[in-house]
């Protein structure tokens, strides 16, 4: 992979940072407003959810506790050695009887969260809801209820706050969609 | 001539007499159980490289599918014979969805888009989800193997007839169309 360039390999900004300032707040504010009277867990999907969860549990108002999660991905290193998505991060802590969100950065096939709603199920929360920052329906293989949606986009390949290429361009403080010619297509 | 012990059914124990019309019934059921596990051992023989790989994404995931296993009949002729008929490449039954993957370039999908509108008018009820090549290609830069994209697409990644691609591990225990009597009347068969 040649080396990325923040500003060079953007087509066109697809979400602004205005954009995802006010998107978050509203979200908090729902969130604040479902949740005034229990306690809240947000359960975040690293790495992509990273920036949108630390702007998200900010725009909340309500006492809440946060965990993380890491899941293995087709394709990566950990596919060609297990063969099945594996949890390599678990919850810290349990999560049983509480009322759980979900953070994710982005749903498209809808195959990990699938496997993660089945598996946090286990775990017997009081309640399980999802909150995605952006919804990208036209890859949808499994359905998947969204309670707290962001944005539905295209069907582009996007990049930014927190959503990467090869692990690079997490960093941008926009949605961004890359340029195809950055990933081999013309 | 005694009575012997026949085979258990559903774990009832029957009782049968041992004719010759029941030996051979019973060998020919032998050998059609026989090669169905060898089918259900070595799995589908995918028609084209791209179902192979969705297969295996598919079972990263955890999320069963069968492939083929139906086909709809979505044209007839005056005597009513079927003359169109339609074979969805997957069917996830925990979801409930049909999958079509079509990886021919865009420009030869009309024949295949076609079918697909007769198949929503004849089988409203039925969910399908149509992958073409542009969104296979997508799926495959999501997971990092843009470099097999290439060969998913059009007529490279096709097996010739009776070259099959197996896979891993299937996730269904018979593979076979559930009507193997459904007519082949230009049937779906390209990618």
């Amino acid at each position: 992979m040649r080396t990325p360039h923040l500003v060079d390999d953007i087509a066109e900004v697809l979400v602004s940072e205005d954009q995802l300032r006010h998107k978050v707040a509203e979200l908090g504010a729902r969130l604040s407003a479902d949740y005034a009277s229990r306690p809240l867990t947000l359960v975040s999907v690293l790495k992509g959810s990273l920036p949108f969860m630390a702007d998200l549990m900010r725009a909340i108002t309500i006492p809440l506790t946060l965990d993380l999660m890491e899941v293995s991905s087709y394709g990566g290193a950990v596919t060609q050695t297990s063969g099945l998505v594996r949890i390599l991060k678990d919850l810290s802590a349990s999560i049983e009887g509480k009322d759980v969100v979900i953070v994710e950065d982005i749903i498209d096939t809808g195959l990990t969260l699938n496997y993660l709603m089945r598996y946090l199920r286990g775990k017997n929360p009081q309640s399980l809801k999802i909150c995605a920052l952006l919804d990208k329906p036209a890859r949808r293989l499994v359905d998947i209820d969204i309670d707290y949606r962001g944005f539905s986009i295209p069907d582009r390949f996007v990049i930014g706050y927190g959503l990467d290429y090869a692990e690079f361009y997490r960093n941008l403080p926009f949605i961004g969609v890359l340029r195809p010619e950055v990933y081999g297509a013309s | 001539m005694s009575a012997v012990v026949g085979p258990d059914v559903g774990g009832i124990t029957r009782m049968s007499q041992p004719t010759t019309t029941a030996s051979s019934a019973a060998e020919r059921i032998t050998t059609r159980n026989r090669r169905r596990q060898e089918r259900a051992a070595e799995g589908p023989r995918f028609a084209h490289e791209s179902e192979a790989e969705l297969a295996r994404i598919l079972d990263f995931y955890r999320v069963r599918w069968e492939y083929e296993p139906r086909t709809f009949p979505v044209l007839w002729n005056l005597d009513g014979q079927v003359v169109e008929s339609f074979s969805p490449d997957f069917y996830l039954p925990d979801v409930d969805l049909w999958v079509e993957l079509t990886t021919l370039r865009q420009s030869l999908v009309r024949k295949k888009n076609r079918k697909l509108r007769r198949m929503r008018e004849l089988y409203p009820m039925v969910r399908l989800k149509l992958f073409y090549a542009r969104d296979f290609r997508a799926l495959m830069l999501k997971y990092g193997r843009l470099e097999l994209a290439g060969s998913f697409i059009g007529i490279d990644g096709q097996v010739m007839p009776g070259a099959g691609i197996g896979r891993v591990g299937a996730s269904t225990p018979d593979v076979a169309r559930s009507d193997p009597a459904a007519p082949a009347a230009d049937d779906d068969l390209d990618p």
